[in-house]
């Protein structure tokens, strides 16, 4: 086996592992904090990216100065989300109302993209993206290594957030046991709403990324929230961390398949670790961030 | 005094508004009337293809606008006939795009213009075909649409496995001469038809096919396919991916530093998004190129190219794409055929579409004994993208410039 390839493959992994992770965050904490399987997941990625895409037309914004105004306008519209919709189903306590309800916003939103920026494939990428870096013999692209790092410092701002500050510890509080946070004064419906805006917030900055990495059309959410799926059953539910392992074991699993096995073959080998992952440890590498703990 | 509407009229008021539509709109909906030519059919103008849906819809309605208001109609055999376009959402889905089709047909609409993909196309041609319906289209290609002994679907681009014969020949006239090529595909039938035409007129003029990979259908990453390439590198790299995918690789190849002297997109530089996205990294890719504005041919309705293209420019702000006037030329070559057949007999309408030699605004018009466009007629010239524009470097009497090869390495295109 050629070593530098090995390296390389592996490396490669990394990167798009670090991009998996980041897309996939916002649905495990969802997921993790609210019980809700959020099917609009997609959507709100592909939102982030085009809201970045109309900041860089109309003000001429680079797409990484983006990243807080797309978080903060994303993080609106998933707090608004929650608190109209979504709210309901956390209250049936249905996954199945989730579905739908997540489901039917999924549609409603994309077609809005639709309206609003028209079908057509579209692209955030800036020259300097471009850029190719040579470390002994491996060849780095600087874009996607731009995106992994992004991706990691994003997720270490919301490990330090949900472990150090007092939002976070009310946010694992009310994931843990809503009812005896209650009592110890968190508002739990201000929580639901507040988590569901940051998770759909870094929806939104993952997205940024994505679109900086690869074209995208508004028809891409399906699979975007796909892959949040996978990344969330294979890293555990709940924490940055737990999405950090998931992603990079998808990115891994996909490029060293593509490489040694064949190119047309990682979404097999993807699913067969997902079906291995749910027979052998049904909670992901990293079980339950929070159930774990009560 | 008498009171409201009951319950019991309201109910039947309902009743009646919902069946109205069905027991008599439906019926003079579809019906052919007696001044009016109808075109049906389905489009994906929502869903995964919804861009070119998109791009088609604009040039059937270009066409139906210019000929009613500029032309004021069409003559068929002594008669007047207004155009009117009857073309529904598929949304993109083969099982959608069929049960419409299929009330279209029951509804007695007679023309119908094509969806795009052949995934959609092929199902809804076997409907038409069982119904001696008539179908012209721009929008698929794949060799089973053509194979099924069907006599009555027309399309505008030679079958998959005939659209490399310009492509072979240009590859034979590069000096020079390449030795090698590798082609990269996805694992849907328009991308692999492709690969597997490709790979067998190159190996027909005596070039090694290095490597054919496969990648899955949505393209998110080429890592390994590249890391392939740059170990075995060839002369030539092909990709027959669909546009976003096409977009998806060379990205990637600039930004892992995969150089190869020759890269040839199938699709994808022709938009210009690809090209803005790349800026000067898009120079020397190449392509085919199924119409190029600046070859003027006549056309029985528009009066030229050049003319087709003012009044599009003039009446809509989405830009003009291959697939929008080869979708106008759709149109354009129906109602050639019906003054030709001096009737819309469905029958005597088909047999016009088959012995069609005419040129339209999209350029020459002449289709195979199983309906595709002639390999050799409406066979794509080739382009390559020079200083942000799109150059034909091939066949040499049309060729606007000349071709570059070998290609600058990307760290040298600025």
């Amino acid at each position: 086996m050629n070593g530098t390839l090995l390296f390389q493959t592996l490396v490669d992994g990394l990167i798009l592992g670090g991009i998996f992770s980041l897309s996939a965050v916002g649905f495990s904490l969802i997921f993790g904090v609210l019980g809700v399987v959020n099917l609009a997941h997609g959507v709100f990625i592909l939102a982030g990216a085009y809201i970045g895409l109309w900041l860089k037309g109309a003000l001429g914004l680079d797409p990484l100065a983006a990243i807080p105004v797309v978080f903060l306008v994303l993080a609106v519209i998933g707090g608004a989300l929650q608190r109209t919709l979504v709210s309901a189903a956390v209250q049936r306590g249905s996954l199945m109302t989730s579905l739908l309800i997540t489901f039917g916003a999924s549609l409603i939103l994309r077609d809005l993209l639709i309206l609003a920026f028209g079908p057509d494939i579209q692209s955030l990428s800036s020259t300097w993206l471009l850029r190719t870096y040579h470390v002994g013999g491996v060849v780095i692209d600087g874009a996607r290594a731009t995106g992994l790092l992004a991706s990691l410092v994003l997720l270490a701002m919301l490990a330090i957030a949900l472990h150090a500050m007092k939002v976070g510890r009310a946010i694992r509080a009310t994931a843990q046991q809503s009812f005896a946070a209650g009592l110890c004064g968190v508002d739990s419906n201000r929580i639901y709403t507040l988590t569901f805006g940051v998770s759909a917030g870094f929806a939104g900055a993952s997205g940024i990324i994505i679109g900086m990495i690869n074209p995208f059309s508004p028809f891409d959410d399906a699979y975007w929230t796909l892959n949040a799926f996978v990344t969330v059953v294979l890293g555990g539910v709940g924490s940055p961390v737990g999405a950090l392992l998931g992603g990079l074991m998808l990115g891994e699993i996909s490029t060293l398949s593509s490489q040694y096995i064949g190119p047309r073959f990682p979404n097999v080998f993807i699913f067969c670790a997902l079906l291995l992952m749910l027979i052998v440890r049904p909670n992901g590498l990293l079980g339950n961030a929070y159930k774990a703990s009560v | 005094m008498k009171k409201g509407i009951s319950r019991r009229s309201a109910l039947g008021g309902m009743a009646v508004a919902v069946t109205a539509p069905a027991v008599f709109g439906n019926d003079s909906a579809w019906a052919q009337s007696g001044s009016t030519i109808r075109f049906g059919g389905s489009l994906g103008m929502s869903g995964r293809y919804a861009e070119t849906g998109l791009n088609i819809r604009q040039g059937y309605e270009t066409a139906i606008k210019f000929i009613n208001e500029q032309k004021g109609g069409v003559e068929i055999g002594g008669k007047k006939y207004r155009v009117e376009l009857a073309i529904v959402d598929d949304a993109s889905d083969p099982a959608r795009a069929t049960s419409l089709i299929q009330r279209q047909v029951d509804g007695d609409v007679s023309f119908f213009l094509g969806s795009y993909g052949s995934n959609i196309v092929l199902p809804c041609a076997g409907i038409t075909e069982a119904a001696g319906k008539l179908t012209v289209q721009v929008g698929a290609s794949a060799d089973q649409i053509f194979q099924q002994g069907y006599r009555n679907i027309f399309g505008f681009f030679p079958r998959a496995s005939r659209a490399w014969v310009t492509s072979i020949e240009f590859f034979k006239s590069i000096a020079p001469k390449p030795k090698s090529v590798s082609i990269i595909a996805t694992n849907d039938a328009f991308s692999k038809a492709n690969a597997q035409a490709a790979a067998a007129g190159c190996k027909g003029i005596g070039l090694e096919v290095l490597d054919l990979l496969e990648l899955p259908e949505q393209v998110s990453d080429a890592s390994s396919a590249l890391a392939t390439i740059r170990a075995r590198t060839p002369d030539i790299l092909i990709t027959t991916t669909v546009d976003q995918n096409s977009l998806v690789i060379v990205r990637q190849m600039i930004a892992t530093d995969t150089n190869v002297p020759l890269l040839y997109q199938f699709l994808g530089p022709q938009l210009p998004m690809y090209r803005e996205s790349l800026g000067a990294k898009a120079t020397g890719v190449i392509m085919q190129l199924p119409w190029e504005a600046r070859i003027d041919f006549k056309d029985p309705i528009f009066g030229s190219t050049k003319a087709y293209i003012d009044y599009y420019n003039k009446n809509n702000t989405r830009a003009l794409s291959y697939h929008t006037v080869g979708a106008s030329s759709c149109i354009t070559t129906y109602v050639e055929a019906m003054r030709t057949a001096g009737s819309l007999d469905p029958a005597k309408v088909r047999n016009a579409l088959a012995a069609t030699n005419i040129t339209t605004a999209f350029g020459p018009v002449k289709f195979s004994p199983e309906g595709d466009g002639d390999a050799i007629v409406m066979g794509a010239k080739i382009g390559q993208v020079q200083s942000g524009q799109v150059q034909v470097v091939y066949p040499k009497d049309v060729k606007t410039a000349d071709l570059i090869y070998p290609t600058p390495v990307w760290a040298k295109k600025g």
